[in-house]
């Protein structure tokens, strides 16, 4: 994979997430009158679920290109033999340990985010 | 609480005696006037013949002695000991992150592996003019601040993402001399050159810490040259260079 392809995927994806940002707080500040009815019309409103669907998928997205470049720099044969010469043996276990860890709560995290907002 | 004591704490290190590396501590006069962290080495040898340390034009040339001095990477000949001291004690030790071989002196080969992967001379298989491959005086000007590297390898050793993955990330003084390259208008393999850093850890593993920045013994800014090798991958065309460079 291209680098600059994660590069700008990370980049373009925060700013999509500035602007879920600025439009949910964009509702607070040109709605008078907040209560649960206007929160649930403007919430259940289709463009505001699929633009949520959307953002979170990408925070999705973007945690994981953090993640995985936390994994390749830290937990790496030479990074854990700096701790601990022997600890290195297992880098690569503890490697796919945790990128098997944060791709299931990425799962669980994305079904349950999407079955919040759909169903 | 020295006084006129000057102590030098020293990374010792001698794998075929010690089992692991130490810190020496060296108690010395304070001299009368400043010197530079090369001479402190030089006074300490005197009394201790032991201790290894490269060097070699003294004088901020050749790159040789670049070490960690007070937790700076700098280099020993060009750094006058008054403006590292602190409480009358200076802490030598290698560079960060490379093998150490003997007490200052580390394995450069990863460092060098990476300069090599760069191919850091020009590539222009057109014919060559019967004297010289002739350069405007604007291209000329988009080298400066990049050619006058020399190598001391002070940042790529104060940069965390080379510590973590020196064998894939080529790191700040490489890829400095990358850019040397993509700059140069008499060199036509930018786009192999680009290719060839494209992948996720060449230049990307840049999180733009900056600390070859600050440790640069010549004032560079690798961090730039890095900034705009981005912007070429990005583009993937040469004539985004602009004039006023690096």
């Amino acid at each position: 994979m291209k680098g600059s392809l994660i590069w700008n995927t990370q980049r373009y994806s925060s700013i999509f997430i500035l602007c879920y940002l600025i439009y949910i707080v964009s509702f607070f500040i040109s709605e008078n009158n907040i209560n649960f009815f206007t929160w649930s019309n403007f919430f259940l409103s289709f463009e505001t679920r699929f633009i949520t669907s959307i953002t979170f998928i990408l925070i999705l997205v973007h945690s994981f290109i953090g993640l995985w470049t936390v994994g390749t720099d830290y937990l790496t044969k030479r990074t854990l033999g700096f701790l601990n010469k022997p600890l290195a043996r297992y880098a690569n276990i503890f490697r796919n340990m945790y990128s098997f860890a944060f791709s299931l709560l990425g799962v669980v995290y994305l079904l349950t985010i999407l079955y919040i907002i759909w169903l | 609480m020295f006084g006129n004591k000057l102590q030098v704490s020293l990374y010792r290190y001698n794998p075929e005696e010690d089992k692991f590396p130490y810190m020496k501590k060296y108690t010395i006069e304070k001299p009368e006037r400043d010197i530079m962290v090369l001479d402190l080495l030089h006074l300490l040898k005197e009394d201790d013949q032991s201790i290894s340390y490269r060097r070699s034009c003294r004088e901020g040339v050749c790159g040789s002695d670049g070490m960690n001095i007070n937790g700076k990477n700098g280099l020993a000949c060009i750094t006058p000991i008054s403006s590292v001291i602190k409480r009358n004690k200076i802490e030598l030790r290698p560079l960060p992150g490379l093998p150490v071989i003997r007490d200052l002196v580390v394995d450069m080969t990863e460092f060098y592996a990476q300069y090599e992967k760069i191919k850091p001379f020009l590539q222009n298989e057109t014919t060559a003019p019967e004297q010289e491959r002739l350069q405007s005086p604007e291209d000329r000007d988009k080298l400066d601040g990049l050619y006058e590297c020399i190598l001391c390898a002070c940042c790529s050793t104060s940069c965390p993402s080379f510590w973590w993955n020196p064998d894939k990330f080529v790191g700040p003084a490489a890829l400095l001399q990358a850019y040397r390259f993509l700059a140069d208008s008499r060199d036509n393999k930018t786009e192999e050159r680009l290719n060839a850093l494209s992948d996720p850890f060449s230049v990307y593993r840049c999180h733009g810490i900056m600390n070859c920045v600050s440790v640069c013994p010549k004032g560079l800014n690798p961090n730039k040259a890095i900034g705009e090798i981005k912007s070429m991958l990005h583009k993937n065309k040469k004539d985004i260079i602009v004039s006023d460079g690096v």
